[in-house]
């Protein structure tokens, strides 16, 4: 493996999305991340396909690895998939068609009334990670929007999240939407939240609930 | 800043059923003077994003700044309006032998119950069985902690199972009802029910409320501050709600969660005294910790939590505002000897801490979510034994205390503490006791910096997470086993069973 392949896989690894990040040990700024590194391997001729097959690819099962073992924690998880978003970001438009095998899109939302956004952001950021492309609409989505959404994306997957008990509800007032615009049958429906459940997501007709992001990932990577 | 005089920060004076403790400052004076620079930094320079427009209106009327989409607070209006903040508050209740105030000079400690749970484990053929919370939890609960000795005021536990519509004025009438103490009424479903729930009770005196109208960091979210807005209008106290997670939706940094929290609490009291100058407002800040080891998940009464939120008492003595403190939130699932364990650090250092008005210090669970009419008396038991040790040494070293706390509270249910359980109770203590970061300048500006730049990109977890890594690597968050076992409660469901048949 050349060096400069090395050094972004290490850096996949590391978490590292430009030379700002200190690193785990707080000594690492100044020094290249992933965008660098990946921008200057377009640079020395590199292929885009073998920096992400053989660079972003391998450093991200390999944080997958550290993650199962407990030597990872979320944040690492978390610093790894973005970088993994960057360097995709730089590559996919110059990959040619069959390079990049996406796992399909996915439209992410919290619901009307509720402005938290953790816990969807931390599931997009992994979505990306694990080859998803996603649309996030945001925080505090009418159900009316996220059904325009998921009729112009044609979108395989949405997931909806709410925090709040107040807000949960709005979860079932998409799902009926979808139904009454005969979309319900042509995309998979995955709610997660602290107030949520599965037997709440029984309750209104989703197909999938995330007890957390790694469990809703978990879940989709097995179906998907 | 409000009041300066010192004997107040050193010795804690009982009222009415009040605990009478020295108080165990972990800050200095001179730490809180850091905190509180690097939170006016924030408020001038960053500022809070404000869905009100009606907060929004008030607030540029009297000279903050609209800046893009958040509002900068000077520090002059800031500090004018700690100085304008009332410094007692005074609760009544039903029965005017359980009247309670809550005063800044001459401070005492309440405890009482709390949150909005969703659930209620019920104690069906030999188990506890998890169900959603109903109207007839609500009136059961507040009947047993009628009868508890250590619960001096009701904070709504569960909502009613009613229509949104109906939900204000049920559990209002079902507290008038049921309970002859001071009845917190915690959120305002509807706004406009308000003067309704005053008529209701009749005396104003009679009703609280607890607002959580940030949303961290640094937002102050709609609908909840109009509900604010109109508590301070009518002129009923109200306590200033914000609870950041450490990791997630602040800097894991302790210096960094505080700078933040304090940030969230003081543009809500400038807010409420631009209303009504000496507003009736209480400082509830709630600076605990995300799960970073799993799921991100809040964590209520790990070490972390506990130490960083017996900071906060410091913090409202510093300002001179009226403390709500908080307490015993459990983040186990069920009754067993790990709750005793953690919910009686979490006493011990609240109470230590001279935290007043400590809300959901009874019955608490899975972090919030969960409550247990059983628990509320197991919790009220260990209280006694609790107010018993501080009792019998006004000289306290509170770590003696802490471990004495622990072994005998478990003890009342006939669990005995073995050696590596001690160890840990002992490990967890130094955790709460021990500074992991040094106050200054220099640290105070990192923390600021960090949050400036989350909530600049527009993905503020993201950056807590990622600026989080390295802290997680020097031990920020602790890590260390839980007790297993169960309890002996044949005592407790007597007392259940006995309170209720009456």
């Amino acid at each position: 493996m050349s060096d400069i392949l090395e050094q972004i896989r290490k850096n996949v690894i590391e978490g590292r999305i430009d030379s700002a990040d200190e690193g785990f040990d707080g000594d690492m700024a100044g020094e290249p991340g992933v965008i660098e590194l990946v921008n200057r391997g377009l640079e020395d001729s590199l292929s885009p396909d073998t920096i992400l097959n053989e660079a972003v690819s391998p450093g991200m099962e390999e944080v997958g690895r550290r993650y199962e073992s407990g030597e990872y924690l979320i944040p690492d998880m978390l610093a790894a998939a973005e970088c993994v978003s960057e360097a995709t970001k730089i590559l996919e438009p110059l990959l040619v068609d069959g390079d990049i095998n996406s796992r399909g899109k996915f439209i992410i939302a919290t619901v009307e009334g509720d402005l938290h956004d953790i816990g969807k952001n931390i599931v997009s950021t992994l979505l990306r990670g694990a080859g998803f492309e996603v649309e996030d609409l945001g925080v505090g989505i009418e159900a009316r929007e996220v059904v325009n959404a998921v009729e112009k994306s044609q979108a395989k997957f949405l997931g909806l999240s709410a925090l709040l008990t107040t807000t949960m509800g709005h979860m079932e007032e998409v799902i009926e939407l979808l139904h009454e615009n005969g979309l319900r049958d042509k995309i998979f429906v995955c709610i997660g939240g602290a107030p949520t459940s599965q037997e709440f997501a029984e309750k209104i007709g989703a197909d999938l609930y995330g007890a957390d992001a790694f469990d809703a990932i978990n879940k989709l990577e097995a179906i998907a | 800043m409000n009041t300066p005089d010192d004997t107040s920060l050193r010795q804690m004076v009982s009222l009415d059923k009040g605990l009478t403790v020295e108080r165990t400052r972990l800050l200095s004076e001179a730490d809180c003077r850091l905190i509180h620079e690097g939170s006016c930094r924030l408020l001038s320079e960053t500022g809070v994003r404000v869905e009100s427009d009606a907060a929004v209106r008030i607030f540029r009327e009297h000279g903050a700044i609209l800046y893009k989409d958040r509002i900068r607070i000077p520090r002059a209006m800031v500090e004018r309006a700690v100085q304008q903040a009332a410094n007692t508050i005074a609760l009544h209740a039903k029965n005017p032998d359980n009247h309670i105030t809550i005063d800044v000079n001459t401070p005492a400690i309440y405890f009482g119950t709390g949150g909005q749970a969703l659930n209620v484990l019920h104690y069906e053929n030999s188990e506890f069985v998890r169900k959603p919370a109903t109207t007839r939890d609500l009136i059961e609960i507040v009947r047993i902690c009628e009868q508890m000795d250590n619960v001096d005021f009701i904070t709504r536990p569960v909502e009613p199972d009613v229509s949104e519509e109906e939900m204000d004025l049920t559990k209002t009438r079902i507290l008038r009802e049921y309970t002859s103490k001071h009845m917190n009424l915690a959120n305002l479903v509807q706004t406009d029910n308000l003067p309704d729930i005053i008529e209701t009770v009749g005396d104003p005196l009679l009703i609280s409320f607890i607002a959580s109208l940030t949303v961290s960091p640094l937002n102050l979210v709609s609908p909840t501050t109009d509900k604010f807005l109109k508590m301070v209008e009518h002129d009923i106290p109200v306590s200033i709600s914000s609870c950041p997670q450490a990791g997630t939706t602040a800097p894991l940094s302790e210096i960094g969660e505080l700078v933040q929290v304090n940030a969230e609490v003081l543009s809500a009291v400038v807010l409420a005294n631009l209303v009504r100058s000496g507003a009736r407002v209480f400082y509830r800040g709630i600076p605990i910790s995300a799960d970073l080891y799993s799921d991100g998940s809040p964590r209520w009464c790990q070490p972390e939590s506990i130490r960083r939120v017996a900071l906060i008492t410091d913090l409202t003595y510093f300002y001179g505002i009226p403390c709500c403190g908080t307490a015993a939130v459990s983040d186990e699932k069920a009754l067993n000897p790990q709750t005793v364990a953690e919910k009686t650090l979490s006493w011990v250092f609240e109470a230590a801490s001279g935290a007043q008005f400590i809300n959901s210090a009874l019955g608490m669970l899975e972090q919030v979510l969960t409550v247990c009419p059983e628990q509320y008396i197991i919790d009220d038991m260990a209280l006694t034994l609790i107010k018993q040790l501080f009792n019998q040494s006004p000289e306290y070293n509170v770590r003696e205390l802490a471990e004495t706390a622990v072994s005998e509270a478990l003890g009342l249910f006939d669990v005995s503490v073995q050696p590596e359980t001690a160890e840990d109770i002992s490990d967890r203590i130094d955790f709460i006791l021990t500074r992991q970061e040094d106050y200054s300048s220099e640290t105070v500006n990192a923390g600021v910096e960090l949050i400036q730049e989350a909530v600049e990109s527009g993905r503020s977890s993201s950056k807590f997470m990622r600026a989080a890594r390295t802290g997680l690597r020097s031990g920020w968050l602790y890590k260390g086993p839980r007790m297993e076992g169960s309890l002996d409660l044949t005592e407790v469901h007597n007392i259940r069973n006995d309170i209720l048949a009456t």
